[in-house]
């Protein structure tokens, strides 16, 4: 079973049919191509998102459900097809994919999500995009806090 | 913000080597031809957006902020659940390895 060095999670053993396919990378990142999704009982509902390639690169990412029930989510024909799904539908979330939101974490402001793009993966056939839903609202800095609890932090 | 009026098939230049041409103009929505040097980076906003997040993204995992963010989501600081039962099910021992040794 092929093993895998890296910065947070230490060494970690997987197996091959367990790497997902990002064919076309993440915007920024797009010669990022095999990651493994990597739940931790300790630290649900996170998931993380870490990059076989580079050991320093690992996404905190939560289910957009989680976040945002009734997110809509819609693939456009080349995205589908990048995905390996029929095109001639929308997916269902939960049965055909997963949808996570890439979360920030920075110092100096409060972690959001980005819902603007999510990160859809089809598992069954282990490919995965990240989707920038061009004719969404959805922001790319949704606040994981709620206003009341900013205030009370700052 | 300078602010010009164009029609279809009029454009604009910004420098000397880019060209904006306006291709379609329906409601609500333009169709535009941008000619550039190849190593001008050409992006829609939200991808910028995108990539600008994932680049913040990428920078800010540490075992703390790991922490603080899960502390925050359990103690319901954070208005994010689990996913529920019509949510993303990952099936047991299927997608995600256990970590560590």
């Amino acid at each position: 079973m092929p093993e895998f060095q890296t910065r947070y999670f230490e060494q970690i053993t997987y197996l091959p049919e367990s790497v997902i396919e990002f064919p076309l990378g993440l915007p920024g990142f797009e010669n990022e191509r095999r990651f493994l999704l990597v739940e931790q009982e300790l630290n649900k509902p996170i998931v993380f998102l870490q990059s076989l390639s580079r050991p320093e690169l690992c996404f905190i990412t939560v289910p957009v459900q989680g976040i945002l029930p009734g997110y809509e989510l819609t693939l456009s024909a080349e995205e589908l097809h990048t995905l390996d799904l029929a095109e001639d539908r929308q997916p269902v979330v939960g049965e055909d994919v997963l949808h996570l939101a890439v979360v920030s974490l920075a110092e100096e402001r409060p972690p959001t999500a980005n819902l603007l793009a999510p990160v859809v993966i089809n598992w069954r056939k282990r490919l995965a995009i990240q989707s920038v839903q061009t004719d969404s609202s959805y922001s790319h800095q949704h606040p994981l806090l709620t206003r009341d609890l900013e205030l009370q932090c700052s | 913000m300078l602010v010009i009026r164009r029609r279809v098939g009029q454009s604009v230049f910004i420098g000397e080597d880019v060209e904006i041409e306006i291709l379609d103009a329906g409601p609500g929505k333009v169709k535009l031809g941008i000619t550039a040097p190849r190593e001008i980076l050409v992006l829609r906003n939200e991808i910028r957006f995108t990539r600008e997040e994932n680049l913040v993204a990428a920078q800010g995992v540490t075992p703390e902020a790991v922490q603080n963010l899960v502390a925050r989501i359990r103690s319901g600081a954070s208005p994010v659940r689990g996913a529920g039962p019509n949510g993303n099910k990952l099936a047991d021992g299927e997608i995600l390895p256990e970590s560590g040794p």
